[in-house]
C-alpha cells in the first residue's frame, strides 16, 4: 500500500486504492494548485495546521468511497476543502442548519467535537485519543464523533507525514479549551438584531409581567451586579411583598444562591415560579417556607402554591446523561455490521436507554403543572436542585402547553431566551463545551427539544415551527459562534466577553445570538467572497420552509377562509386583519424575520392546554434528531439511477397550495388598494 | 367450559381511568367497534364527519328517544344509574363471591370513573370536528357493514332492527345481554345475529354504542361459565375470538326470564354441539329444558352456523350477497391484458394455454408466460421436477432491459441431489431472454437451513453446480407457522392493553417486525438485481405460494409504478396472489371452526403491512390510501366478496364465483375517491422505489393492529390534512373572486363611497 503514498503533495489523482484494494469512484478533482487551496476564514480566525490529500469517507460506507481534499484546522472549526461535488444528504442538512452563514457544507465548528478515536494501521481498531494524549508517529485516520450524533472519517493514507500528526495535535487542542473564553465566540460582524428580548433588561421582563397580566409581581433590580446571585439576569421577578432586602437575605439559604423567581403566569394569579434546593448546609427551612409564604400571598385569592420537587420526579441530571451515552452508542455505528447488529435489536435497546421514559416523566409533570395553573388557577412551585436544569424543561413546556404564545417561531425564541439563556441553565457544563467538570454533562437540552419535539407530533397544528427547526436548534447548540448556548449564565457571557475584549483591545466583540440566523440575509462567508454563486436564496427558502411548519399556516389560512373574513382584512380592528399580517410575516419575501420586533404586546389569552398523550407506546423516537446523520448503510448495490425515487417531503405538495394562496391574496389586496388609491 | 377461557386479569385500572380523563382526542374506540374502519377512513372524507356532527347536534334528539324506548322496552334501570351498579346489586343477592369475578372488577373499574363510556363514544365525532367544513361529502364507509349504516339523523332506527345488507337476514336477538368492552367498560344492550354479522346495540348512550362484526373474522367462540355453575356478575356468556386482532366478549344474564327470540326461521334447531355439525338441522327438541341460559344457546348456536358456514357445508355469505355496484371488480384483471401490458409477446417470452384445464399444474393459472425457447414438452418435463407442477412462470418484465422476475416452487432435488436437464435447460432459457446480463439469480425466500432441510421431504434447492451461470440466494424468511406465533404474539402485545413500560421490548419480542424487515429487503434485493443489475430472478420457496408471492408482488411494487394505482394494485393481487394459488381459504380458515388448523397463517397480512410501510415511507408513490389496505384486510375475513374465497383459480371456476358472488374490486372501483391519496403523483409511476429496510425505520402499522384500543393515540394521516388545505383554498379563492367582482364591479360604477367602505 505505502507505494502508492506519494511523498510530495501531487497535484492530482485519478482513482484512490481503499483498505480493502478496491477503486474509490469518486470524480477526478480537477486541476487546482494545492498551495491556493485555502480555507475561507472569518476575520479573527487564525488557520492552525493543514493535511493534504486527505480523504474524507462518508459515514458508514464501509470506508470504500471518499472524497479527497485539504483538511485544516483553525482556531474555530475543522475545514475539508474539495473541489469534488457535495453529498445531496450534506447539502440538505448545511441548508438546515443555523450556522451555515458562517461554516461551509464539510466545515465542523469546534465545540461540536465530541470524541476523537484514531484508527489503527490495518483500520481494525480504534483508540480514543484524549486532549493530553500522547501522538503516535502516524496516524492512519483519524474519526470524528461530533456531538450532533455525527461520524465523520479522514484517511491519512495519502497524506504527507507529519501533517496528520499536526492536524490531530491542533484539533485535540482547540476542541477542548480549558476555558469558554478560549473558543471562538466572536467573528467580528456585528450580527443582525433579530428583535428577541434578552431578558436581561428590565423591560422585557415589565413586558411580559404585563403581556400575562399576572398580578401582584415586581421587577427587582437587586442583583444589578450579579451580587446576589452569579447564574440570573440582573433584573428577576418577585413577589411584590419582598423587600429586596429579605431577598438578598433568602437568597444565601438557596443552593447557587438562587432566590426563588417569576417566570410566567396567568391573569388569573396563578403565577409558574422555578426555585432552587435550601443548600445542604443549612439546615433550617424558614427562609424557604417564608418564600413560599410570599408565593402563596402573590395569588389573588390566596390558593396554596403547588410545589412540585422535581428531583424527586424527575429522573437525575446522571441518569439522563446515561441514557443518552446509550443513546448516541446506538446512533453513531462504526460500521455497517454493527448498524445491523444495533438495529436487529434497535427497539429493546432504545427502552432499556430509557431516554424515552425520561421523556414521558418530563411531559406528566409539565401536563400536571399546566393542569393545576389551569384548572385549579394554583400558583405552582418548580424545584429542583440548582433551580437551572429540570426546572428550565418543566418551566418551558408548562408554557408551550398553555400560552399559544410560545407555540410561535418569535414566541419560542423568547421562552428560550427567558428560561434557559436569561435565567441560566448552564450551557457550558451541560453540553461539555470545555474540558472542565465533564461529569457534569447531561443533555437537559436535548431532553426538552425532544419533549418538545413529541408535543409537535401530537399537535400537529399547534406548533408555529417543525421538528427540523428544533434538530437545528439542538445542533446550533454545538457552535461557539451562537452565544446563546455557549455559556452557564448571563454573568458568564459578560465576563468572557470582557476577556475576548482585553486579549483584542482593536477588534469589537459581538456576541451572536442564534436568532440572528432569522434577520441575515447572507451567508457572513458570501459577504467575503462578494456573493458569488446564486445559490444562497434558494437555500434560504427552502430553510424557512423547512422550518415553517406548513400546517399551522394552513390553520391561519382556515381562519381566512370562512365566510366575510377576507372582506375584513383591510380593517385593522378585525381578527382576519391580524392573521393576515401574521401570514404576511411569515410568507413575505421582504421580511427576513417571522415577525417585526415593533410588533405590539397581545396580552395573554388562555385557551386551554395541549392535552398530551404521555403512555410510552404513544412517543416516538426522534429519529429526524438521532438519525439525522445516519444514513441506512446500503446493502445492495443500489445505483443512484435516475429512476430511483427520492423521498420527498410529504409537506412539499402543501407548501405550493399554500404559495398559491398568499399571492391570490396578496394580489387581491394590491388590486384593492390600487383601487382605493384611484378612487 | 369457563377453563377454557383465559380471564383478562390483565385489565388495568390506570389504562381505564386515564382513558376517562383524556380529553379524548384519540380516533377509534371500541365503542364503534367496526366503525372504527369507517371513521378512519371516512374522517378523511369528511362525510361521515359531517354526519357524525349532525350526529351531535340534530342527531341527539333522535337518539334520545330511541334510547328511551328500547330501555322501556327490555326493562333496564332507570336512565341516569350506571348499569354496573345495577347488576352489581342484583348480583349481591345470589353471590357471596362476587369480588373475585374478574368481571365486577370490570364494573368496579368503570364505576370509579363514570365519565369513560360517554366520552369514549363521542370521541368518533371529536376527532372528526376538524373536517367537517371539508367538502369531499362521502356516504361510502369502508367496511359494507357499516356502509349500511347511515346515521344521518333522518332515520331513527330502532335498536332491534339494525339495517341490513342486501341479502342479508336477522336470524335471532337476544336482549339484556352485555357487552364487555375492554376499555370503557360493560354495556348492556341487544346482541342480534345475521347470517353475515353479528350486531350488539346500547343504548346507554348518546350516541347508542354499536358494535358490528362480520361473521367471517370469528376464529372461535367459547362460552364461558355456566348458568347454574358461576358467580360473580358477567360471567357467564360467550367469548368471541376475532381474526382482525381482538376478542370481544359478551355477557347474558343468568336465569333469564325476559329473553325473546325474534327468529324469522322456524327455531327448528337441536341441541347444538361444537363440531357435531351434521347434527344441525336434526331432531328438534320441543322443550328446552337445558339448565344452560337460552338467549346465550341461542346466539352461541346462531354464532356457530354462521359464522363457519363451511363447517356446515353451507355456502358463504358472499353467494347471497347482492348489492348493486356501478362498477364490476372481476373485470379488473385479464390475465392476457396485463401482459400485453407487459409488452408480451415478444421474442425471447410467449403467452401459453397449457394450462388451461389446470392439468398440468393444478394451482396455477390457465395462462402463463414462458420462454419462448422452451416448447410445451420441455414445460411438461419442468413441471415434474418443480414441487407441485409449480414451473418457473413470469411475474414481470423489465420494460427496458428486458430483465424478468419469475416464480416456481422448489425443485425436487431431495436427499440423493436429483437432477433434471429439462429443469436446467429452463432456467437457462429464462437467462437468455434477457441479453444484459450472463448471470441469473436464484432467490429462495427460506433460511438456508429450511432449504437444506426440504431435501428430506424431497425437496430441497438448485445447485450452482447444476445450474450454469445461476447463483442462489437465501433470503432467511421463515415459515408460515413462524409468522403465525409472531401475529399471536403481537397480538398479546397490542390487545387488549399495552403494557406501557415495556412496550417497545415486546414489540420487538414479538418479532413481528423483523419478519417484515426480512420480506421487505428479500424483495428489496430482487429489485436492486433487475433495477440496477438487469439480472433475471427466479424466486421460489418451498411452495411458491406464500412467501413467494409475497416477494414477487412487493418487488413488482416497487419497481412498476401501475402496481401503485388502484386498479394496479388490484391488478397485482389478482395475478400474484389469487391467480398464482395462494391458498386465502386455508391460510383465513374463510368459515371454518378448526381455528388451531396449522395451515392457517397470516401471510397475506404481512404482505399487505409491507406494502403499507413503503407507503408510509413514499407518501407520493400511491394512488391509495392506507384506508384501502385496511378495507382490504377486512374484507379478506368477512366473506362479503368472493375474491378472496377458495385456494385456486381452478377452485374458483369451478365454485362459480365469478358470476355468483361480487368482487371486492367493485367496492373499491365504485368509491375510489375514497381511496384515493390526494397527495399522490403520478410523475412516481416511472419511478422505482428503493424503501428503507432497517428496524428503526420500520413501525407498527397501529391504524390496523392497535385500532380497537382508544389508549393508541393514532397519527392523522397527512393526506387528510392536505384535503382539508385544498377545500380551504377553494373556499378562500370563491371569497377572493365574489371581492373582486365587486371590486370591478364598483370600478366601473365609479362609486367612491361603497369602495372605501371596503377596501
Amino acid at each position: 500500500m505505502n507505494s502508492h503514498r506519494k511523498s510530495t503533495p501531487s497535484a492530482r489523482f485519478t482513482t484512490y486504492i481503499d483498505f480493502e484494494e478496491r477503486p474509490i469512484d469518486v470524480p477526478e478533482e480537477t486541476n487546482v494548485d494545492e498551495e491556493k487551496i485555502e480555507p475561507q476564514l472569518l476575520p479573527g480566525e487564525i488557520m492552525i495546521a493543514r493535511a493534504n490529500n486527505v480523504l474524507k469517507f462518508a459515514p458508514l460506507k464501509a470506508n470504500r468511497t471518499g472524497i479527497s481534499g485539504t483538511l485544516f484546522v483553525t482556531n474555530f472549526k475543522v475545514s475539508f476543502v474539495t473541489s469534488l461535488p457535495v453529498e445531496a444528504k450534506e447539502r440538505e442538512m448545511h441548508s438546515k442548519s443555523l450556522q451555515n452563514r458562517f461554516l461551509g457544507v464539510h466545515d465542523v465548528c469546534l465545540s461540536e467535537v465530541d470524541m476523537v478515536n484514531q484508527f489503527s494501521e490495518d483500520n481494525t481498531k480504534k483508540k480514543r485519543l484524549l486532549y493530553n494524549a500522547q501522538m503516535p508517529p502516524r496516524l492512519s485516520g483519524l474519526q470524528l464523533v461530533l456531538k450532533s450524533l455525527r461520524v465523520i472519517n479522514f484517511s491519512f493514507k495519502f497524506t504527507p507525514t507529519g501533517e496528520d500528526i499536526r492536524v490531530a495535535q491542533a484539533l485535540l487542542h482547540h476542541a477542548f479549551p480549558t476555558s469558554i473564553d478560549h473558543l471562538f465566540l466572536s467573528c467580528g460582524y456585528p450580527p443582525s438584531s433579530p428583535g428577541i428580548p434578552d431578558f436581561c433588561r428590565a423591560v422585557d421582563w415589565e413586558h411580559e409581567l404585563q403581556r400575562t397580566r399576572c398580578p401582584n409581581w415586581r421587577v427587582s433590580k437587586h442583583n444589578e451586579f450579579f451580587n446576589l446571585c452569579a447564574s440570573l439576569p440582573t433584573v428577576l421577578v418577585v413577589p411584590r411583598d419582598l423587600l429586596d432586602a429579605q431577598l438578598e437575605q433568602a437568597a444565601q439559604h438557596f443552593q447557587g444562591t438562587r432566590p426563588p423567581v417569576w417566570c410566567w403566569g396567568t391573569p388569573a394569579g396563578a403565577a409558574l415560579v422555578r426555585m432552587a434546593q435550601i443548600s445542604p448546609s443549612i439546615t433550617d427551612k424558614q427562609q424557604e417556607n417564608r418564600m413560599m409564604g410570599l408565593v402563596h400571598r402573590c395569588h389573588p385569592m390566596r390558593l396554596q402554591p403547588k410545589i412540585f420537587d422535581l428531583d424527586q420526579i424527575l429522573p437525575s441530571l446522571k441518569e439522563i446523561q446515561i441514557s443518552y451515552i446509550k443513546l448516541r452508542e446506538l446512533h453513531t455505528p462504526d460500521d455497517p455490521t454493527q448498524f445491523w447488529e444495533q438495529d436487529r435489536h434497535y427497539f429493546s435497546r432504545l427502552e432499556s436507554s430509557r431516554w424515552l421514559s425520561h421523556i414521558s416523566k418530563c411531559l406528566e409533570v409539565a401536563q400536571n403543572a399546566a393542569t393545576a395553573i389551569l384548572h385549579q388557577n394554583s400558583s405552582v412551585i418548580l424545584q429542583d436542585a440548582t433551580g437551572c436544569d429540570l426546572s428550565a424543561v418543566i418551566s418551558s413546556l408548562v408554557q408551550l402547553l398553555l400560552d399559544p404564545h410560545m407555540r410561535t417561531i418569535r414566541g419560542f425564541h423568547c421562552l428560550i431566551q427567558k428560561e434557559w439563556v436569561a435565567l441560566g441553565h448552564p450551557f457550558t457544563k451541560r453540553l461539555g463545551h470545555t474540558r472542565n467538570q465533564l461529569e457534569e454533562q447531561s443533555p437537559v437540552w436535548l431532553l426538552f427539544l425532544d419533549c418538545v419535539y413529541q408535543v409537535s407530533l401530537q399537535h400537529h397544528t399547534a406548533l408555529e415551527f417543525t421538528s427540523e427547526y428544533l434538530v437545528a436548534l439542538w445542533h446550533a447548540a454545538h457552535c461557539s459562534l451562537h452565544s446563546s448556548f455557549m455559556f452557564n449564565s448571563v454573568n458568564a457571557k459578560y465576563s468572557a466577553s470582557d476577556v475576548l475584549q482585553r486579549e483584542n483591545p482593536q477588534q469589537p466583540i459581538y456576541l451572536r445570538p442564534v436568532w440572528s440566523w432569522w434577520a441575515e440575509d447572507k451567508s457572513i462567508i458570501e459577504n467575503e467572497q462578494n456573493g458569488s454563486d446564486e445559490e444562497p436564496l434558494d437555500s434560504k427558502i427552502s430553510a424557512r420552509e423547512a422550518f415553517l411548519n406548513v400546517h399551522y399556516i394552513q390553520k391561519l389560512f382556515k381562519s381566512l377562509a370562512i365566510s366575510g373574513a377576507v372582506r375584513r382584512i383591510s380593517d385593522p380592528l378585525s381578527s382576519a386583519y391580524h392573521t393576515w399580517q401574521h401570514i404576511d410575516c411569515l410568507m413575505g419575501e421582504t421580511r427576513q424575520l417571522p415577525y417585526d420586533p415593533s410588533t405590539p404586546i397581545v396580552p395573554l389569552q388562555l385557551d386551554g392546554s395541549l392535552r398530551l398523550d404521555i403512555s410510552l407506546s404513544n412517543l416516538r423516537p426522534w429519529l429526524g434528531c438521532f438519525c439525522a446523520w445516519l444514513s441506512e448503510p446500503a446493502m445492495l448495490t443500489l445505483n443512484d439511477s435516475e429512476s430511483l425515487l427520492k423521498d420527498s417531503s410529504p409537506a412539499s405538495h402543501h407548501w405550493s397550495h399554500i404559495h398559491e394562496m398568499y399571492n391570490t391574496m396578496k394580489d387581491l389586496l394590491s388590486q384593492s388598494l390600487a383601487n382605493g388609491a384611484a378612487q | 367450559m369457563f377453563s377454557g377461557v383465559k380471564p383478562d386479569k390483565k385489565s388495568k385500572v390506570k389504562g381505564i381511568t386515564q382513558l376517562g380523563s383524556r380529553s379524548s382526542s384519540s380516533s377509534s374506540s371500541h365503542s364503534s367497534n367496526s366503525n372504527t374502519t369507517r371513521s378512519n377512513s371516512s374522517s378523511g372524507s369528511g362525510g361521515s364527519s359531517s354526519s357524525s356532527s349532525s350526529n351531535k347536534g340534530g342527531g341527539r334528539k333522535s337518539h334520545s328517544g330511541s334510547s328511551s324506548g328500547s330501555s322501556s322496552g327490555s326493562g333496564s334501570p332507570p336512565a341516569g344509574t350506571p348499569p354496573h351498579t345495577q347488576m352489581a346489586s342484583h348480583e349481591s343477592l345470589n353471590s357471596e363471591s362476587k369480588s373475585s369475578s374478574l368481571n365486577s372488577k370490570l364494573g368496579h373499574e368503570s364505576g370509579g370513573s363514570p365519565s369513560p363510556p360517554k366520552s369514549a363514544c363521542s370521541s368518533t365525532s371529536t376527532t372528526s370536528t376538524d373536517h367537517h367544513h371539508t367538502n369531499h361529502q362521502v356516504s361510502h364507509v369502508l367496511t359494507a357493514t357499516s356502509k349500511m349504516t347511515v346515521r344521518d339523523g333522518s332515520r331513527t332506527l330502532r335498536p332491534d332492527e339494525p339495517p341490513l345488507v342486501p341479502g342479508e337476514q336477522l336470524e335471532g336477538t337476544a336482549r339484556e345481554v352485555t357487552y364487555l368492552c375492554p376499555y370503557v367498560g360493560p354495556k348492556k344492550g341487544t346482541l342480534s345475529v345475521t347470517n353475515y354479522r353479528l350486531i350488539f346495540r346500547s343504548p346507554e348512550t348518546d350516541p347508542p354504542f354499536e358494535l358490528e362484526v362480520p361473521l367471517g373474522v370469528v376464529s372461535r367462540i367459547e362460552k364461558v361459565g355456566g348458568a347454574n355453575t358461576s358467580r360473580g356478575e358477567n360471567s357467564y356468556g360467550i367469548e368471541i375470538f376475532c381474526k382482525d386482532i381482538r376478542n370481544l366478549r359478551f355477557a347474558h344474564k343468568q336465569n333469564d326470564s325476559q329473553y325473546s327470540m325474534h327468529l324469522k326461521r322456524d327455531m327448528n334447531i337441536s341441541v347444538f354441539r361444537r363440531y357435531r355439525v351434521r347434527h344441525n338441522f336434526a331432531g328438534y327438541g320441543a322443550s328446552q329444558t337445558s339448565e344452560e341460559n337460552h338467549s346465550r344457546r341461542m346466539v352461541t348456536e346462531k354464532l356457530l352456523h354462521y359464522a363457519f358456514p363451511a363447517s356446515h357445508k353451507l355456502p358463504f355469505f358472499a353467494f347471497g350477497y347482492c348489492e348493486q355496484y356501478p362498477e364490476n371488480g372481476w373485470s379488473v384483471y385479464e390475465p392476457i391484458a396485463e401482459l400485453k401490458r407487459q409488452g408480451l409477446p415478444t421474442e425471447s417470452w410467449r403467452i401459453t394455454r397449457i394450462n388451461e384445464q389446470y392439468e398440468l399444474c393444478e394451482t396455477y393459472p390457465a395462462v402463463w408466460a414462458v420462454p419462448a425457447a422452451a416448447s410445451d414438452n420441455d414445460l411438461r418435463n419442468v413441471a415434474a421436477f418443480r414441487s407441485r407442477g409449480r414451473i418457473p412462470v413470469l411475474s414481470w418484465i423489465h420494460p427496458e432491459s428486458q430483465a424478468t422476475i419469475t416464480r416456481c416452487a422448489q425443485p425436487l432435488v431431495g436427499v440423493s441431489g436429483k437432477r433434471s436437464r429439462d429443469d436446467e435447460a429452463y432456467i437457462q432459457h429464462i437467462m437468455d431472454a434477457n441479453a444484459q446480463s450472463h448471470k441469473i439469480f436464484i432467490m429462495d425466500a427460506r433460511p438456508s437451513v429450511n432449504a437444506v432441510a426440504n431435501k428430506a421431504k424431497g425437496g430441497g434447492y438448485e445447485s450452482e453446480d447444476a445450474y450454469q451461470n445461476a447463483e442462489v440466494q437465501f433470503l432467511d424468511i421463515h415459515n408460515i407457522h413462524v409468522m403465525r406465533e409472531s401475529l399471536r404474539k403481537l397480538q398479546e402485545v397490542c390487545y387488549p392493553h399495552i403494557d406501557n413500560s415495556h412496550w417497545l421490548s415486546n414489540l420487538e419480542a414479538t418479532h413481528w417486525l423483523d419478519h417484515i424487515r426480512c420480506v421487505l429487503s428479500g424483495a428489496l434485493r430482487i429489485a436492486d438485481k433487475v433495477e440496477s443489475h438487469k439480472t433475471s430472478v427466479v424466486v421460489h420457496c418451498s411452495d411458491g405460494w406464500d412467501r413467494t408471492a409475497q416477494l414477487t408482488a412487493l418487488s413488482m411494487l416497487m419497481l412498476d409504478g401501475y402496481y401503485r394505482t388502484i386498479p394496479g394494485f388490484a391488478v397485482l393481487l389478482e395475478k400474484e396472489w389469487l391467480s398464482f394459488g395462494h391458498k386465502f381459504a386455508q391460510r383465513v380458515g374463510h368459515g371454518d371452526d378448526r381455528h388451531q388448523d396449522a395451515d392457517r397463517s397470516p401471510v397475506f397480512l404481512q404482505f399487505v403491512d409491507c406494502v403499507w410501510q413503503i407507503l408510509k415511507q413514499f407518501p407520493h408513490a400511491f394512488q391509495f390510501t392506507e384506508d384501502m389496505l385496511i378495507t382490504i384486510l377486512d374484507h379478506l375475513y368477512s366473506c362479503l366478496f368472493g375474491t378472496f374465497l377458495y385456494n385456486s383459480e381452478r377452485e374458483r371456476i369451478e365454485k362459480e364465483v365469478k358470476t355468483k358472488t361480487i368482487s371486492l374490486w367493485s367496492l373499491i372501483l365504485s368509491n375510489k375517491a375514497d381511496f384515493e391519496n390526494p397527495l399522490y403523483s403520478s410523475n412516481t409511476k416511472h419511478h422505482v422505489l428503493f424503501p428503507r429496510t432497517s428496524m428503526r425505520h420500520l413501525c407498527l402499522w397501529d391504524k390496523y393492529y392497535c385500532r380497537w384500543n382508544p389508549s393508541m393515540r393514532q397519527q392523522e394521516p397527512v393526506h387528510i390534512r392536505y384535503k382539508e388545505l385544498l377545500h380551504v383554498k377553494e373556499q378562500l379563492e370563491k371569497h377572493v373572486d365574489e371581492l373582486r367582482k365587486e371590486l370591478a364591479a364598483r370600478q366601473t360604477h365609479d362609486s367612491p363611497r361603497v369602495a372605501s367602505a371596503i377596501v
